[in-house]
């Protein structure tokens, strides 16, 4: 297997090379057929990448413990269900699995590129095949998954405990996948800007792959977060850790471009804009993948730690040379077709977001660089984690939000005063509103309660849009169901982005009661034993054991009620006196208006050869709120050591999860061709004079 | 060909706005702190050391050992009646600046806090130069019967030529809807609303 493996990747290795120099010297000396074997060549470099992991996949299968790769991440116990995640559980493996994807989608995309881009295709096809040529040569020599032990062990180490979570079949791929994706619409676009095509011809290709990439890696750290929230053990979900920002800026910087290709597409402006936005995101990638594999900074996801850091460094610097070179070499042929022509237009507004966007990038990055700058500049440790990024960036994306509300309701070119007070009347109604009976109900936290209004003032500015878009098809005889649909279908571009603007104040909805409202206590309980905090009691009723050999195991049921604090009145001003939030009770009676309402299971294990533990947290979730009881620790005199939070809003964070999806998948959906008009956009096009 | 006056907006008073705003937002931010329980604070605290042994972990979200007691000893101060801040520099004392979560806003470590303000700020402010010059780069055009304008308005009458045969034609049944402007149809729209740009744009 292992020599089948390496085979595999020395040929794509050759036929990557092979690609990158064949269509560039074809291209040159204007060769057609040697183009088109060089375009054949990075079709079979699919096939190489795919023995290669079929190779790796099935030496997991085999329990091949001759492969160090194989024998450090799995072990004859692992459920055979693992073995995918196994599969990119490490350095080695996860390169050969973004490999892999990215030979899928260069192939694809190849395949599928329309035909108005033949001419730049050659040099879209050269960067990809270089792109894949670095990554053939880094597994096939400085990080081969099939490297062979002398001696073959019994049993392997097994996979990281931390990776065992259904969570983990989808969220490390998405996100791998997500960040190389960025490569398809940066190789168009530079691939169009080599070949002199300075047109809006790359603007549909880029743009489709760009939500795809954009949409898989957003879905990705959705995951990532239910992932930290329900297994972690952190009680968070979110921990602006280094890898996380990583993979943050990059979308960060794809959501401004989604925006604002929107500009070029129906305004013919923007352009250098765009192209600049590709690069920073191109770029920021690459530093996604150097900062994973053995970077200079300090994190919880070391799972891809590695040596290669300089030569992802390297790496990124020569994309970042190429990116930006090539931008000013062609900057003076991007220019916009139109002129801007008011403050308040939608052009205006997409540009403040996507410096908003930038700002909260380019801040970030600044919080991910500043320990090493300290460092550096003056030989002293500093650490910069949630606290910081929570403070730098809240009132940013707080501020995006609020363009999110106002930016959809300008029309393009220039705003009218009396149009504008029209769409802004009802959402600043309801805006206020929701501040004023927040605050009337008694509600703390300012900050929190502003925030609220804004959410409030965006969901309004989009269901007012929907409200009026549908009540005119209504009248017009559709029933109201079918009018909403008609008026989603009539641009899907515009309402598949409201759905993911819906997403999002679902996940801010959750980031503002989880930050703000958050209750919180620590206690001990033996059996028998409850712990009361707000309005829940959680009683510990049972424990067992479920060791298996590679881990120390344990579980506990707890029961949850839901109490009147009425009953409880002693205790709880007991506990008020000591500083506490919550108390224990010793006897299990329960009183006059105790409920149960659900029993949890959290669990908790400590994996020996890893050294580690990782933990199931107990949750109950509504609407409302998450109780969330993380098992800390079975301690050695029996009793369970317990951080019980209360989550408000926690629900929204995942719900949001699948709108994200469906509103991708609607702004993705092909347009039909009536609709699009062709006519007209030929006519259109046709004095820019750059075809 | 009369249509609704259009805001006339200088970047001075967008920047007024927005700086309104910001200080809105900062007077917003002040929480008190007494309304809390010490163990409120405690958690809050834990949030904001870091765990000397973890990777890029607080104190309140590791379960290693040393993260427990750091915990244990935060209430301990507490119940003192320690301030946060007296807490934050008993730690920095024995584990050196690198404990905080997030750096002091003192010295060299403003930088952290200040260039951040910078970044935002200038960002905002390129933002609006750029709109600006934009602005003017296109009046400019005009004034000197530049192609771009008169492009477009050759393109807006085309626009509502077609858009007259689609209607007609009853190829799209909905173009005379004012809502949903995004639509193809929108530059009809857009232009129905503010007719003669020259006169607008001053």
């Amino acid at each position: 297997m292992a020599d089948m493996g390496v085979m595999a990747l020395l040929l794509g290795l050759a036929l990557s090379a092979y690609c990158a120099i064949g269509v560039i010297i074809g291209e040159k000396i204007g060769r057609a057929e040697l183009v088109v074997s060089a375009r054949r060549a990075l079709y079979m470099t699919t096939v190489a990448a795919a023995v290669a992991s079929g190779a790796l996949i099935n030496a997991f299968v085999q329990n091949d413990f001759s492969i160090a790769y194989v024998a450090d991440h799995s072990n004859t116990l692992m459920d055979r269900a693992f073995v995918w995640v196994a599969f990119y559980a490490g350095n080695e493996g996860s390169l050969l699995y973004i490999l892999l994807t990215l030979c899928v989608i260069s192939a694809i995309s190849v395949w599928f590129a329309p035909k108005r881009l033949a001419r730049s295709m050659p040099w879209t096809i050269a960067i990809l095949a270089i792109i894949q040529l670095f990554y053939f040569g880094v597994l096939a020599f400085a990080a081969s998954p099939f490297e062979l032990l002398e001696t073959v062990p019994g049993d392997g180490r097994g996979i990281n405990p931390l990776l065992t979570h259904p969570g983990m079949f989808s969220h490390p791929p998405l996100l791998m996948g997500g960040l190389i994706a960025i490569t398809i619409p940066f190789a168009f676009v530079s691939g169009a800007l080599i070949a002199g095509n300075y047109g809006d011809d790359w603007v549909d290709v880029a743009r489709v792959s760009a939500i795809i990439g954009w949409g898989v890696l957003g879905t990705g750290m959705l995951l990532g977060a239910w992932w930290a929230y329900t297994i972690l053990g952190w009680g968070g979900y979110w921990a602006w850790d280094p890898i996380e920002n990583v993979a943050l800026m990059p979308w960060l910087v794809m959501t401004a471009f989604l925006h604002s290709i929107m500009v070029q597409k129906r305004r013919g402006m923007f352009r250098m804009w765009n192209v600049a936005l590709l690069n920073i995101a191109f770029v920021l990638a690459q530093l996604g993948m150097f900062i994973n594999r053995g970077g200079p900074v300090v994190s919880v996801h070391s799972f891809a730690a590695s040596t290669l850091g300089a030569i992802f460094l390297s790496f990124m610097l020569a994309s970042l040379v190429f990116a930006f070179a090539l931008f000013l070499w062609r900057m003076p042929q991007l220019k916009s077709d139109r002129a801007m022509e008011s403050f308040v237009s939608r052009e205006a507004s997409f540009l403040i977001n996507n410096f908003l966007f930038l700002a909260v990038m380019v801040v970030t990055l600044w919080g991910v660089l500043f320990p090493l700058f300290s460092d550096l500049a003056r030989d002293v440790s500093v650490s910069v984690s949630a606290p910081y990024f929570d403070r730098v960036n809240g009132p940013v994306l707080l501020g995006i939000v609020v363009m999110m509300g106002v930016g959809p309701l300008l029309p393009w070119r220039k705003a009218s005063a009396r149009s504008m007070k029209q769409w802004l009347v009802w959402p600043t109604v309801f805006g206020l509103v929701t501040i004023g009976v927040l605050i009337a109900l008694g509600v703390q936290r300012p900050v929190a309660i502003f925030a609220f209004g804004v959410v409030a003032f965006v969901a309004t500015s989009i269901g007012e849009e929907w409200w009026r878009g549908t009540i005119a098809r209504h009248r017009s005889g559709d029933n109201w169901a079918l009018a909403w649909w008609r008026l989603v279908n009539g641009n899907r571009p515009r309402h598949g982005g409201y759905i993911v603007h819906i997403s999002i104040l679902m996940l801010g909805l959750g980031i503002i009661g989880t930050n703000f409202y958050q209750q919180r206590t620590d206690g001990a309980l033996a059996l028998g034993e409850s712990l009361v905090l707000d309005n829940y009691r959680i009683e510990y009723v049972d424990n067992g054991d479920s060791s298996r050999p590679d881990r120390i195991a344990q579980w506990a049921e707890m029961s949850v009620y839901e109490i009147d604090p009425k009953d409880y009145k002693q205790e709880i001003s007991f506990a008020k006196a000591q500083g506490s939030s919550g108390f224990i009770l010793k006897d299990n009676t329960l009183r006059p208006n105790d409920e149960l309402i659900d029993t949890i299971k959290p669990w908790h294990g400590f994996y020996i050869d890893f050294n580690m533990a990782s933990v199931r947290s107990g949750i109950r979730s509504t609407v409302v709120e998450d109780l969330y009881v993380i098992p800390r620790d079975f301690l050695a005199d029996g009793r369970v050591s317990l951080a019980v939070s209360i989550n408000p809003l926690a629900w929204w964070l995942w719900a949001s999860g699948p709108f994200f999806i469906l509103g991708t998948m609607v702004a993705l959906w092909p347009q039909p061709a009536v609709e699009k008009r062709p006519t007209r956009k030929r006519l259109k096009r046709e004095p820019e004079g750059d075809i | 060909m009369i249509g609704p006056r259009a805001i006339h907006t200088s970047p001075k008073t967008v920047i007024i706005t927005v700086l309104m705003l910001s200080f809105l937002l900062g007077l917003a931010g002040c929480v008190r702190e007494s309304d809390i329980t010490l163990e409120q604070r405690s958690h809050q605290l834990g949030g904001e050391l870091m765990c000397p042994v973890c990777d890029g972990q607080t104190i309140d979200g590791s379960n290693a050992q040393i993260a427990v007691d750091m915990r244990l000893k935060v209430r301990d101060l507490l119940d003192e009646g320690l301030t946060n801040a007296d807490v934050r520099d008993y730690f920095v004392l024995r584990y050196g600046q690198e404990i905080l979560a997030a750096p002091e806003r003192s010295g060299f470590n403003m930088l952290a806090w200040i260039i951040p303000v910078l970044i935002v700020t200038g960002g905002i402010g390129i933002a609006l130069l750029s709109i600006k010059n934009m602005r003017k780069s296109g009046l400019k055009a005009q004034a000197s019967g530049g192609l771009s304008i008169a492009v477009e308005q050759e393109q807006e009458d085309l626009t509502h030529y077609l858009t007259q045969v689609d209607r007609d034609l009853g190829i799209s049944s909905f173009t005379n809807l004012r809502v949903d402007s995004d639509n193809e149809s929108d530059e009809l729209d857009d232009s129905r609303e503010t007719k003669t740009p020259e006169k607008t744009i001053s």
